[in-house]
C-alpha cells in the first residue's frame, strides 16, 4: 500500500507537514518488496527524451499512444472471473497459459501505469515551469490517484513517488531544510547501504596516500568531517606506510552544534584515541561554519614543510549558484584552496546535470538521475529495510532540494565531471591520475558489496562507479602546481594570516616520547 | 617463539618415550596433552573448520580462540603481509586477528571464491589487496565500536560472514 493509497482530498485542505510525510515515506519503504521484472529503467525502451526541447512533441505522442492503450486494459471483473475459474477446477490445463497471460497483461498495466506517471510528471513539471499553478494542482491530484493504483513500493512508482510529492511540496509548501543530525542519520544509512560514499573515501584515501608519500607531516583538510568515517582507514593506512607513519593533522569543517555538545571535537577525540591505539601522532582541529566560502585560509594554520590534501566530499557543488550569476562562492574557494599549496585536493561529485538555467530540464536530469540510483539501491539488497528505507529518504530530501527551491536555498547543484574538470583547470589545478591501485581497489570494494550491477569505470585518469553503465559519482585528484617542490621550501601561506591578531589558545598533549600520540587539539573555530 | 619451541622439542622427546610400550594402557599418547602442537595443527586450518574445532571442547575452545591461530591463517591468504610486526601491532590494536578474519578477511574471501577468480596471479594480487581493503574495513568497524555502539553496522554489507564465533 502506497504512501497515496489513502484519501486524495487532503491535498487542498492541510497540507501534510514535513515530518508527517516523512513518516508516511518511511513506512512505504518498511514493507518493500523487490520486484524483479518492472525495472524503472525499463521505461526507457518507451523512447523518453533525453532532450527536454521534443518534450511538446513527445507528449503529443504519448497522448495517443495512452489512448489506443486505455482501451486494451482489462477491466477488474475478467480477472476475478479467471481467478476463480482458476480456483474452482485446478486441473484445467488451459488455466496455465492463462495465468501467464494474466500475469503479461498486469505487467503491461503497471507498466503502461509508469508511462502514464512519467508523463503526468513531465507535463505537470513544465506547467510549473511556466507558473500554471492551477494546472500544475490538478496534474499532483491526477498523480496521487494513479499512484494509489500502482506499487509505489519499488520500481517507477517509489521514484515517481518521491518526485510527486516533491512538486507538491514545491506547490503548497515551503520546504524546511534538515537539522544537522537527522541529516547525519540519513548519511549515515546512506553510507552503510549502498557502496557511493565507500567508493569515495576509498579512492580519496588511496590519492592522499599516494600524494603524501615520503612526506614526515601530513596535513588533512576535510570539507566536511560528519563523522569522520572517512580516517579511519587512512590513519590505518599511514600506521601500516612502510617507514613509519607520519605525523597526521586533520582539520575537520562541518557545521556548529545547536545544543552547545562540540560534535567536531567528539569526533576529533574518536580519531585521537584510534590513532594512539595504531601508534600514530595525530592532531585534530575542527572549524565550524556553516557555509565554505565563510572559512579562511589561515583558519587551517598550514605550516612549512608538511603535506596539505583537501578533501571534498560532495561539497563543492553546493557552493555554485545560477549560471548566469557570477562571482559564483566557488570561485573564491577555488582561488583559497589553490593558495595553500596542496599535495592533492580529492573532489568526489555526484555525475550529474542538475544545475541547468531552466527547471524541466533539471527535473527530467534528476528523474532519470535518481531513478538509476533508487534501482541500484534496491538491488543491492541491504541487510535492513529500515536501513534502505532511511537511505531512500537522504535521497529524497536530495530530490526536494532539486525540485522545490531555489535562489540559495537550492544546494543540490550537481554539475558533471566535465565541467568539473574545467571549472578546476581554470582555478589553476593540475590533475593527477588516479592509479591502477585505486581501480583495483574499487573494483574488489565492489565485488563485495552483493549485486553485480555496479561497475567501476576509468575515464580520463578519474573513477567513476555507476549502476548499468550509468556513472552516478566521480571521484578524481587534482595539485596545485608547483606542489611537488621539497618540503623544505618556505611555501607561501595565504597572506591574510598577517592580518589576524588572533591567538589561539593550544592544548596539545603532544607526547614527545617516540611511539606515543598526541590528544586532540582544543581549538575549535567557530565562524 | 624460541622459547615455545624449545618446549616443543622438549615434549616432543617425551612423547619419544612411549612408542617403546606402546602396547600399555597406562601411558598413552594424548593430544591434549600438548597444547603447543595442538596449536600448530589449528595453524593450518581453514575458517570454516577452525570454527567446526572450537566447539569440540573446552581445551579445543581455548587453543582456537589464541590470535596467532588466527594470525597464520590471515598470513597464508595475504601475500606476505600479515605477519610482520608493524601489520601485527595494528591488528591488534584494532582488535585482532580472529575478529579481522570473522568480519573482513573471511566474507572477503568467500566472495572472492564464489565470483570465482581465475589465474593463479590474478588471485594473489586480489589477495594482497584484500588484506589492505580488509584492514581498512576493519579500521572502520573499530572506529564506530570506540563510540560504545552494540552493533556497529559499517560491516554489515558483507554477504554471508563465516560464523566463527
Amino acid at each position: 500500500m502506497g504512501p497515496y493509497g489513502s484519501d486524495s482530498t487532503t491535498i487542498a485542505s492541510a497540507a501534510c507537514s514535513g515530518p508527517e510525510m516523512d513518516a508516511i515515506l518511511a513506512g512505504a519503504g518498511f514493507g518493500t518488496r523487490l520486484s524483479g521484472p518492472c525495472n524503472v529503467t525499463n521505461a526507457s525502451d518507451y523512447s523518453l527524451p533525453f532532450n527536454p526541447s521534443d518534450l511538446t512533441t513527445w507528449v503529443d505522442s504519448m497522448l495517443t499512444d495512452l489512448t489506443s492503450a486505455t482501451t486494451a486494459n482489462l477491466p477488474p471483473q475478467p480477472i476475478h472471473a479467471t481467478w476463480t475459474n482458476q480456483i474452482c477446477s485446478p486441473l484445467n490445463p488451459t488455466d496455465h497459459a492463462a495465468s501467464h497471460v494474466l500475469m503479461a497483461q498486469q505487467r503491461k498495466e503497471e507498466e503502461d501505469s509508469g508511462i502514464r506517471l512519467v508523463h503526468l510528471l513531465m507535463t505537470c513539471a513544465d506547467a510549473v515551469q511556466r507558473d500554471n499553478t492551477g494546472l500544475a494542482a490538478s496534474l499532483v491530484d491526477e498523480m496521487r490517484v494513479l499512484l494509489s493504483r500502482v506499487n509505489t513500493l519499488s520500481g517507477i512508482g517509489k521514484v515517481a513517488g518521491y518526485f510527486a510529492d516533491a512538486l507538491f511540496r514545491r506547490i503548497y509548501t515551503t520546504e524546511v531544510p534538515l537539522s544537522t543530525s537527522e541529516y547525519e542519520v540519513l548519511y549515515h544509512h546512506f553510507y552503510e547501504s549502498c557502496p557511493y560514499l565507500k567508493f569515495a573515501h576509498f579512492t580519496a584515501n588511496q590519492a592522499i596516500l599516494e600524494a603524501c608519500e615520503g612526506y614526515d607531516r601530513v596535513h588533512v583538510i576535510d570539507f566536511s568531517l560528519m563523522q569522520g568515517l572517512q580516517w579511519p582507514a587512512l590513519i590505518q593506512a599511514l600506521a601500516l606506510r612502510p617507514g613509519g607513519p607520519p605525523f597526521l593533522r586533520i582539520t575537520g569543517i562541518g557545521p556548529p552544534s545547536p545544543d552547545g555538545r562540540d560534535a567536531l571535537r567528539e569526533v576529533g577525540f574518536k580519531l585521537a584515541e584510534l590513532a594512539r591505539s595504531v601508534r600514530v601522532r595525530f592532531a585534530f582541529r575542527g572549524v565550524a561554519a556553516n557555509r565554505l566560502d565563510n572559512v579562511k585560509p589561515w583558519m587551517f594554520q598550514a605550516t612549512q614543510g608538511e603535506a596539505v590534501a583537501v578533501n571534498s566530499v560532495l561539497q563543492l557543488h553546493r557552493l555554485l549558484t545560477d549560471p548566469a550569476t557570477t562571482p559564483a562562492p566557488i570561485d573564491s574557494v577555488l582561488e583559497w584552496i589553490v593558495g595553500i599549496r596542496p599535495k592533492v585536493v580529492t573532489v568526489v561529485e555526484q555525475e550529474a546535470d542538475h544545475n541547468k538555467p531552466t527547471f524541466i530540464d533539471r527535473f527530467t536530469e534528476a528523474l532519470f538521475y535518481y531513478s538509476t540510483m533508487f534501482d541500484s539501491l534496491e538491488g543491492s539488497r541491504p541487510q535492513h529495510q529500515r536501513q534502505m528505507a532511511l537511505a531512500e529518504v537522504y535521497l529524497q530530501k536530495e530530490i526536494c532540494n532539486i525540485v522545490c527551491c531555489e535562489g540559495e536555498n537550492r544546494v543540490e547543484r550537481h554539475e558533471p565531471l566535465a565541467q568539473w574538470q574545467t571549472r578546476l583547470a581554470n582555478a589553476g589545478l593540475h590533475r593527477v591520475h588516479l592509479g591502477s591501485n585505486a581501480f583495483r581497489q574499487a573494483s574488489m570494494l565492489l565485488t563485495l558489496f552483493s549485486d553485480e550491477g555496479y561497475c567501476v569505470e576509468e575515464v580520463d585518469g578519474c573513477l567513476t562507479l555507476g549502476w548499468h553503465s550509468r556513472p552516478l559519482i566521480s571521484a578524481s585528484a587534482w595539485r596545485a602546481p608547483d606542489a611537488d617542490v621539497s618540503p623544505d621550501d618556505s611555501s607561501v601561506i595565504a597572506s591574510n594570516s598577517n592580518n589576524c591578531n588572533i591567538i589561539i589558545n593550544s592544548n596539545h598533549n603532544n607526547n614527545n616520547s617516540s611511539n606515543n600520540v598526541s590528544g586532540s587539539d582544543d581549538n575549535r573555530i567557530s565562524v | 617463539m624460541g622459547a615455545e619451541q624449545e618446549q616443543e622439542q622438549l615434549e616432543k622427546e617425551k612423547e619419544k618415550e612411549p612408542d617403546e610400550n606402546e602396547d600399555t594402557m597406562d601411558r598413552g599418547y594424548n593430544l591434549n596433552d600438548n597444547v603447543d602442537i595442538l596449536a600448530e595443527i589449528m595453524a593450518r586450518l581453514d575458517g570454516r573448520s577452525l570454527g567446526v574445532a572450537a566447539c569440540v571442547c573446552r581445551l579445543w575452545s581455548t587453543v582456537c580462540k589464541q590470535d596467532r591461530v588466527w594470525e597464520a591463517l590471515c598470513d597464508r591468504h595475504v601475500i606476505g603481509g600479515a605477519g610482520d610486526p608493524g601489520t601485527r601491532s595494528v591488528v591488534a590494536a584494532l582488535g585482532g586477528y580472529r575478529r579481522l578474519y570473522r568480519l573482513c578477511l573471511g566474507p572477503a574471501l568467500d566472495r572472492l571464491t564464489c565470483s570465482g577468480e581465475t589465474t593463479d596471479s590474478d588471485k594473489q594480487g586480489w589477495a594482497h589487496l584484500s588484506l589492505s581493503l580488509s584492514l581498512s574495513l576493519f579500521s572502520i568497524d573499530c572506529y564506530e565500536r570506540l563510540e560504545g555502539k552494540q552493533r556497529p553496522a559499517s560491516l554489515l554489507f558483507l554477504c554471508k560472514p563465516v560464523n566463527v564465533a
